[in-house]
């Protein structure tokens, strides 16, 4: 069969086609497009079907795992049309993780142990170092550790890469908070609370990260890849009242460390923290919904909060 | 019920839009009036009042663009006007030291000539339904002078500004307190300059973007 390969503009990317076997599957067709064009390596390559003029909705993205004859028109099985389109220099989403948390592991000591608010116009020579502070940079640097630990040995990604251009977005994002943070905590003229609150709010930032890590174990082991795209219903644990428990725990943990540091910064970073993963978990309850419409067999999505009891 | 709103609606924009304009039309001729009577260091106190009045009712607009009363995107307004009320309020009004230097002149005649045709723009299309096609062409052509004019300027009296404001407590709030939170006016004003550099490519290209799509549409009709 003959594989026509248009960009989104109607041009044709490889000339003449690609010509592969009856059997062939999508990965292959990526490889073959990998093959003749050099520089689009399958994780860049978007392909989908055409959009007929008329009909709306999202095109059809084709699947690695299935066969190019699958998405033939019936009666038609030795051509097809695919566009494509160029996603772009992708790294590893492991990559881009590691990056994003290493920046927050490696700043927030710095400001601890190095003398650098002399640069800031304080005096740094004759400071007490509070037993808050002490404690906070352990749990900051316990949970960007975990992070990155997760990361390599619990992570099962959907996406095996990103986009490049997400690596500057998110390191922007985690670095100059982790320094707006660190720079308050750490700061000579540091103002301490009572010694009980402290140790409640890092007593139950602990708690949620534990919790925290529990969901992250529950959501690897529900990733089979065999049906419905490899989507399951999560359950277990606080699952059984939230479609997004991980990002509930990953709240109240950085709740926790505020209500043990008290800056204002510390709490801009949670409200903003909040308004991404909320974002996100709205996206993922209305697809699990959507999935899991309670047809055809499928079982029926049960109430559940979306992420923030008992406010959403 | 929707047609009588969208006449308040014509109306109220119509209203708004020539009064802004009346207010830029006065700082532009008292500028060039006091430059040719006194010279560049008496423009900033000729034109204070309208120039206050006309730049800070551009606050109303991003409200009309989260309300949905108008079509321009927040993210594209925002900046613009943040940083006009930064450079009239934080930097002008609050450090009259930097009043009497030259980049006010370009700056204030940069902004007047941008808006009056700006504002002319939207008030004839809202209160006649259209817009004479050499208003469009200089609506989506002067800005390719004029942007890079106003933000040299603008990026100029901040710099010339922030030696007086590192020397004055203005708009500081400093730390040890209870919140464990501080501001520096200083280093926020170098934060303003810092966005600048990858804000202003923004908003250029953006703007030829807009240029390009309204131009064609011209040779379109």
């Amino acid at each position: 069969m003959i594989v026509t390969l248009v960009s989104r503009s109607g041009r044709e990317v490889v000339r003449g086609g690609i010509e592969l076997s009856d059997s062939a599957t999508v990965k292959d067709l990526q490889e073959a497009i990998h093959a003749k064009t050099k520089k689009y390596y399958p994780s860049r390559q978007r392909l989908t079907l055409p959009t007929k003029a008329g009909v709306s909705g999202k095109p059809v993205v084709l699947s690695p795992k299935s066969k190019v004859s699958d998405y033939c028109e019936k009666g038609n099985s030795d051509n097809l049309t695919v566009v494509f389109k160029d996603l772009g220099p992708q790294v590893l989403y492991s990559t881009l993780f590691f990056f994003e948390y290493l920046g927050p592991l490696v700043i927030y000591p710095l400001f601890y142990y190095l003398p650098l608010y002399k640069y800031f116009g304080y005096d740094d020579t004759n400071r007490t170092i509070h037993p808050v502070q002490t404690y906070a940079m352990y749990y900051w640097c316990l949970h960007y550790s975990k992070r990155i630990l997760e990361t390599f040995f619990i992570h099962r990604f959907s996406h095996a890469t990103s986009p490049l251009s997400n690596v500057f977005r998110n390191c922007l994002y985690y670095w100059t908070f982790g320094a707006y943070i660190a720079y308050y905590v750490n700061h000579p003229l540091y103002t301490p609370v009572s010694e009980t609150q402290w140790k409640i709010g890092f007593a139950f930032g602990l708690l949620c990260q534990v919790s925290n890590l529990y969901c992250h174990i529950i959501l690897r082991n529900l990733r089979s890849p065999s049906v419905n795209g490899g989507y399951q219903i999560p359950k277990g644990f606080l699952f059984n009242i939230v479609t997004c428990a991980n990002y509930t725990t990953e709240i109240y943990q950085w709740l926790g460390f505020n209500i043990a540091t008290q800056t204002v910064a510390g709490y801009v970073f949670l409200v903003v923290a909040t308004a991404i993963m909320t974002n996100w978990a709205m996206g993922k309850h209305r697809r699990l919904r959507k999935l899991f419409d309670g047809k055809d067999g499928r079982p029926k999505y049960p109430r559940r909060w979306v992420i923030l009891p008992p406010f959403f | 019920m929707a047609s009588f709103f969208s006449t308040v609606k014509r109306i109220y924009l119509a209203i708004y839009n020539w009064a802004v304009f009346t207010g830029w039309i006065q700082v532009l001729i008292f500028a060039i009036k006091a430059l040719n009577e006194s010279g560049p260091a008496a423009v900033y106190d000729a034109v204070e009042k309208p120039l206050q009045l006309a730049q800070t009712a551009a606050i109303l607009e991003i409200i009309h663009g989260l309300i949905g009363l108008v079509r321009s995107p927040v993210s594209a307004t925002l900046p613009q006007i943040g940083s006009r009320l930064f450079v009239t309020w934080g930097i002008l009004h609050s450090f009259p030291e930097t009043r009497t230097h030259i980049l006010v002149s370009s700056l204030v005649i940069s902004w007047s000539l941008t808006e009056i045709i700006r504002y002319s723009f939207f008030g004839m299309k809202e209160a006649l339904g259209f817009t004479p096609s050499w208003l469009l062409w200089l609506r989506y052509s002067t800005f390719l002078l004029l942007y890079p004019t106003g933000i040299t300027s603008e990026v100029g009296l901040i710099y010339i500004a922030l030696p007086y404001i590192k020397a004055s407590e203005k708009f500081c709030f400093r730390m040890p307190n209870k919140w464990n939170f501080s501001f520096d006016y200083y280093f926020a004003s170098l934060a303003v300059l810092g966005i600048y550099v990858p804000g202003s490519p923004h908003m250029y290209t953006y703007m030829l973007g807009q240029r390009k799509k309204a131009l064609s549409k011209l040779k379109a009709a």
